[in-house]
């Protein structure tokens, strides 16, 4: 066969149904091969909703995403939906065509150094430089993005390699295997726990790229200790726990925020002390011993030095530390927090709250619906506002923070997962970064729900030149947007347009029982902002709220 | 602070291109460099001078972290590219 034909085995050897991807000049004889192959390609209508809809795929399932393009601008195309796997740590693999190999280091059309702009952005990268190394290269891609802390992996391929002639061989998967943990360290974990007059967990997205969220909840159920999350940890701490203190960080909860400040132990789980979680650094959880549970090595100690860490698999760790520490006063600490801090829907004027909107649609969703959302005020609104049955049901762009993330996500969930309700959340500034990838939902009738919140403005922008920039609104004016019912229409997608509170329950109620897909257009007050907000600099013990 | 990184890494052209790019992005600059291919396995061996206000453990685990880094030590100091190492 084929080398392009030997990519497409390998693909299914890994158990890849669905790839989304853009064909060009480079990639010819791999989408050739694809004519024949029951590998489904979703094609995309820029090479970034490609790379984000296998981000989307991929964090929705817990199985690698891939993603394909052509050499040269194919190629840096993907590279923001790879920078956005990689920090947020998303098995992704990513094959892109490449000229012949006679023509690298030419010059030649569309021939640009894919594996040298990859180096930054991937946790592995490969250029394919014989066909007998072709399958082992990608099955070392599929290993590498899935194994300990995941993460994107580029396998460039010229098109010699493609055309060449290669036999296929049979592969068996290899088994997932772990360091056992060090049992004193286990031990001495316990023991600090099981001493702890305030401890509290900060979840992170650790354990759901873990899959570790019932060993979480076994935890918490045992020791009944107060726990945090962050952005990328939401819907792991189960909703109805009763010292769930929520989301903290720059636009967290109060009673989250508050807590970390007040804490003993800080029992970090598979999170990293992100400046958005911490605010300044050294006031951060000040009185507080840490442990520091994780499989990346390289986490701990960068940023908060560990009283104790523990490297390896959730599964293992998290049963083991079951302790029973005597907290009552601290737990009843949190059940009065959570209740002094409950976010409040009560807005008196006509037009539409945001977060009050995003409550109520929350509640009208099916159970297990996923939401991807964009990035900006919205994403935080969504954040604080929404609730999710797990992390693979709530898509953030968390550590890159990508606007144009939303919409060819929630695709990526949609191919996933065709019988779940995906929405997308989106920005009147995030939308128009991946538009286009409407005609990817109309192109095979994704029944996606997409709501628009549009203050014609670029929101979190706008918020910070009020609050840091004197109110001096540079380029953050977005009224000249174009009118977004006739675009949906444009694509074949129904829509309304709402603009007053009273017609909030009924539009939801439209968006939630439409067959297809459905744009619900919101407009909202360019003065809304998100509160309440920890400023640049500050303690998280600092933040403000809005008036 | 000067430090003095060795490692050994498998033989990929572009492995000198990772291993700086590391260096540099987590807060170090080079003072000097060699690289020496192996005659076996395919590896090459790369001693770093590197200077930096930064902790050198981090830098050492970033580096760990590659995943054509075979074996990495602080000279001076003992080996710490464990098997966890290798699974991140």
């Amino acid at each position: 066969m084929t080398g392009a034909q030997l990519v497409l085995k390998v693909l299914q050897q890994h158990g890849v149904q669905h790839i989304f991807g853009y064909p060009g000049g480079a990639i010819m004889p791999i989408y050739d091969a694809l004519y024949d192959s029951d590998v489904k390609h979703f094609l995309s209508r820029h090479e970034q909703g490609a790379a984000f809809a296998a981000v989307g795929y991929a964090r929705t399932t817990g199985k690698v995403g891939v993603c394909m393009a052509t050499s040269g601008p194919g190629a840096t195309n993907l590279v923001t939906g790879l920078a956005d796997a990689m920090m947020d740590s998303v098995p992704v693999v990513a094959i892109t065509g490449q000229v012949f190999s006679s023509l690298i280091g030419t010059d030649a059309f569309q021939e640009m150094d894919v594996l040298g702009m990859s180096l930054s952005i991937t946790k592995q990268s490969f250029l394919v430089q014989s066909l007998d190394e072709l399958a082992d290269i990608l099955h070392q891609a599929f290993e590498v993005a899935q194994s300990g802390r995941p993460g994107p992996v580029l396998v460039d391929i010229p098109k010699d390699i493609q055309i060449g002639a290669v036999d296929f061989e049979p592969y068996a998967l290899p088994e997932k295997t772990f360091e056992p943990v060090a049992d004193c360290d286990i031990a001495k974990a316990r023991d600090l726990i099981g001493a702890a007059k305030k401890p509290l967990f900060y979840v992170g997205g650790g354990v759901g790229l873990a899959d570790a969220i019932d060993e979480l909840q076994d935890l918490l159920d045992a020791t009944q200790i107060p726990a945090i999350s962050t952005l990328k940890a939401l819907g792991t701490v189960p909703s109805d726990y009763p010292y769930n203190l929520g989301f903290v960080g720059m636009h967290g909860n109060q009673a989250a925020n508050h807590a970390v400040q007040e804490c003993d132990l800080l029992i970090c789980t598979g999170a990293r002390f992100d400046d958005r979680v911490t605010g300044k650094l050294d006031t951060f959880a000040p009185h507080a011993k840490v442990i520091h549970l994780d499989i990346d090595p390289a986490e701990i100690d960068k940023l908060r030095k560990a009283d104790i860490s523990i490297l390896g698999d959730f599964k293992q760790i998290l049963p083991a530390l079951k302790a029973t520490p005597e907290i009552s006063a601290w737990q009843q600490d949190a059940i009065e927090s959570i209740a002094k801090y409950a976010w409040r829907y009560d807005y008196p004027n006509e037009d539409i709250y945001a977060p009050a909107l995003l409550n109520k649609l929350s509640k009208a969703l099916p159970y297990d619906h996923v939401v991807s959302c964009d990035v900006g005020q919205h994403q935080m609104w969504v954040a604080q506002h929404m609730q999710f049955t797990s992390p693979r049901n709530h898509l953030s762009s968390g550590g890159a923070g990508t606007m144009g993330f939303g919409l060819p996500a929630a695709i990526g969930v949609q191919v996933a997962r065709p019988d779940t309700t995906s929405v997308v959340v989106s920005g009147d500034g995030s939308f128009m970064m991946n538009v286009q990838e409407l005609g990817t939902i109309k192109r095979f009738n994704l029944p996606v729900k997409i709501v628009l919140l549009d203050n014609q403005r670029l929101g979190m922008v706008k918020q910070w030149q009020e609050l840091f920039f004197e109110e001096r609104y540079s380029e953050t004016n977005l009224s000249d947007n174009p009118d977004f019912l006739t675009l949906a229409k444009a694509f074949d997608i129904p829509s309304v347009s709402i603009s007053k509170a009273d017609e909030v329950d009924a539009a939801i109620e439209q968006l939630v029982n439409s067959e297809g897909a459905f744009l619900l257009h919101v407009q909202i007050d360019d003065k809304a902002n998100v509160w309440p907000l920890v400023p640049p600099g500050k303690a998280n013990h600092d933040m403000i709220e809005g008036a | 602070m000067t430090h003095t990184i060795n490692l050994k890494a498998h033989n990929r052209p572009e492995v000198m291109e990772r291993v700086l790019r590391v260096v540099r992005h987590r807060g170090f600059a080079l003072q000097q460099m060699s690289m020496q291919q192996c005659d076996i396995n395919q590896e090459v061996n790369i001693t770093l001078n590197v200077t930096g206000e930064r902790c050198i453990n981090n830098l050492e685990l970033q580096l760990s972290k590659l995943y054509d880094v075979s074996h990495i030590e602080l000279e001076a100091a003992t080996a710490i590219k464990s098997a966890v190492a290798m699974n991140a």
